[in-house]
């Protein structure tokens, strides 16, 4: 008998729901890997570049003891960046649902993120707009 | 040496820029999702994405915002960035695998700051394939150092 994996569904979802993540220590192999992969770089030596904490956020977030959301579609994220994040900093994210709206197909959810570092400072933080799936009937 | 980087003073309003295009691959989805963590099937399962509405595995969404972050600095000389302030942004359409994407960037706003040796400068930015159809949208604000007078 095959189970199939479990999703959250919309449905699922809990207005003002909230999620923390563990936690990363992001290295000069992620900086590497990133910076061959994107073609993006760190404006100095030692920082972090701008958009990799913002990447890095949406793999925390698989680590939580909760199904993966079954996104549609990811339709957009407004993004701040509040401090500078230096390599070898431990960073973990935290979000909370804001907004569930029903559409005809799924629904539209907007999550307030932040990426906190290991003095308990927002480095960066924003919203993201999703496209979830409703529980198939 | 010269320094070639363009502050604050030679950014003008209504500046364009087009970058090369680039060919994003099943290798670089796979290397992102590695990196990231973020191994959602849209991006990492091919049978079942056969019967999604894509058809097959699209890109992750911030690999093609962290992609376009890259072909901007081949489509013009660096800005002399202290920093980066945010971003807002758009998914309109699937990154599939094979498709070339490239960069059209404009300057539409500079701004003063508190700060004399320093300015605001909002970059609009659009990700367009290589059948013209735009995949990704958005603005960035960026904080670009004076020239030192």
């Amino acid at each position: 008998m095959s189970v199939a994996a479990p999703r959250f569904y919309f449905e699922d979802v809990v207005l003002h729901g909230v999620l923390e993540t563990p936690a990363m220590t992001v290295t000069e192999a992620h900086v590497a890997l990133y910076g061959g992969v994107t073609g993006d770089g760190a404006r100095e030596h030692g920082l972090v570049p701008d958009l990799l904490p913002l990447c890095l956020t949406t793999g925390l977030g698989w680590r939580v003891p909760q199904p993966p959301l079954a996104v549609l579609a990811f339709m957009g994220v407004e993004w701040v960046a509040d401090a500078p994040m230096r390599v070898g900093d431990t960073i973990h994210s935290r979000s909370e649902t804001t907004l569930k709206r029903s559409m005809k197909e799924g629904g539209v959810i907007i999550e307030q993120r932040q990426v906190i570092n290991q003095r308990g400072e927002v480095v960066q933080h924003g919203k993201f707009t999703f496209l979830v799936a409703k529980r198939p009937a | 040496m010269t320094d070639t980087r363009r502050f604050f003073d030679d950014i003008q309003v209504g500046e364009e820029y087009e970058s090369p295009g680039r060919t994003v691959t099943e290798a670089d989805i796979v290397l992102f999702a590695g990196l990231s963590g973020d191994y959602n099937i849209l991006h990492t399962d091919a049978e079942f994405m056969k019967q999604s509405i894509f058809g097959e595995r699209i890109a992750h969404g911030l690999l093609g915002l962290a992609i376009q972050a890259g072909l901007f600095t081949r489509a013009t000389q660096a800005y002399a960035t202290l920093a980066f302030v945010g971003l807002r942004w758009k998914f309109k359409g699937p990154i599939k695998i094979g498709d070339t994407i490239r960069l059209r960037a404009k300057v539409t706003a500079k701004k003063e700051t508190a700060k004399p040796d320093r300015g605001l400068v909002t970059v609009e930015r659009t990700v367009v394939n290589q059948r013209g159809e735009v995949v990704q949208e958005g603005e960035t604000d960026l904080i670009v150092e004076r020239r030192h007078t």
